[in-house]
């Protein structure tokens, strides 16, 4: 696969210094901080699921519908390989696939967030409100703010698709982008494959 | 992908790699419901069986799909530093609140 890291000659010269591309080295920094950030929140959730907040009051534990998360998580994992497939594609030269392949990792992330949008609908219809207890405030962070980052991914995708179609094809340096964004995604995917046994598997 | 990139899979690869996911997710699923039918025995097997099979998820997807088995091994140092920094310091958060034990 040919290194998408290093631009070419008419690509926008970017410093070096340790021998990677800064955007991408930024990139994995941003990434290793991010553990940070959701390593918080499923602290939070996890600190306060088992705790007793009082008879009558629901748990987010007792609403959770493990074959419809399973599946969902199934759709996330899937993902990955649609957007490593584009980034290949990308690498190979061919254009259509990557466009494809972008088009069908945005489509399976919006599949997993309508899922997400479900999932809230239904346990808010059960009684399960933001603010009935901190279990429930918790667990509403978690999931929504993976869920964000989720949307955030789709759009940056859904820019680079139709950037591909507009102009028949990605050039050199923005095939680095295509690396980027794929980074971000897989992330988004590590994480929840961490969510979904911490939090809805382990009970 | 400095130093390796003719060393990426290819896609019939990440395919493979793709339905060895699935597999273990399967198994991550079949165990949270074989959860019920076991011996205590087997219950307390249950817990360390899914977080190893998580862990060999996240292995494949940072590894294989993100590269970082093949890219210049500073940005292995960071990201792993950041995941085992979250990791110890949330860690100690919860035993120090008594959420897990540690010993």
């Amino acid at each position: 696969m040919a290194d998408l890291s290093h631009g070419s000659a008419d690509a926008p010269a970017h410093h070096q210094l340790t021998g990677i591309d800064n955007r991408k080295l930024g990139m994995w920094v941003f990434l290793s901080s991010e553990f940070l950030f959701f390593g918080a929140l499923i602290n939070n959730y996890l600190l306060f699921k088992g705790r007793d907040f009082g008879p009558g009051t629901l748990y987010p534990v007792e609403l959770y519908d493990i074959p419809f998360t399973s599946i969902s998580s199934f759709v996330l994992l899937m993902s990955s390989l649609t957007m490593v497939l584009a980034h290949s594609a990308l690498a190979r030269g061919d254009q259509d696939q990557t466009k494809t392949w972008l088009f069908a990792t945005a489509l399976l992330g919006t599949i997993f967030v309508s899922g997400q949008f479900f999932e809230f609908g239904e346990f808010i219809l059960h009684g399960l409100k933001l603010n009935i207890n901190p279990a429930a405030s918790a667990f509403y962070m978690l999931t929504g703010f993976h869920g964000l980052h989720v949307v955030l991914g789709v759009l940056m995708l859904l820019v680079l698709a139709f950037k591909s179609m507009r102009t028949g094809g990605l050039s050199e340096a923005e095939g680095l982008n295509v690396e980027l964004v794929g980074l971000y995604w897989h992330f988004v995917d590590i994480i929840w494959i961490v969510i979904f046994v911490l939090v809805y598997l382990i009970q | 992908m400095a130093g390796g990139a003719h060393h990426h899979p290819q896609p019939r690869q990440y395919v493979s790699i793709a339905i060895v996911l699935a597999v273990l997710t399967a198994a991550e699923v079949a165990l949270f419901y074989l959860e019920d039918g076991v011996d205590a025995i087997g219950q307390s097997l249950t817990v360390p069986a899914l977080l190893i099979l998580s862990a060999l998820k996240f292995y494949l997807v940072v590894a294989m799909f993100m590269h970082l088995r093949f890219e210049k091994r500073l940005l292995s140092r960071f990201f792993t530093s950041g995941a085992i920094l979250a990791c110890g310091l949330y860690l100690i958060t919860l035993a120090a609140l008594g959420a897990v034990v540690l010993f």
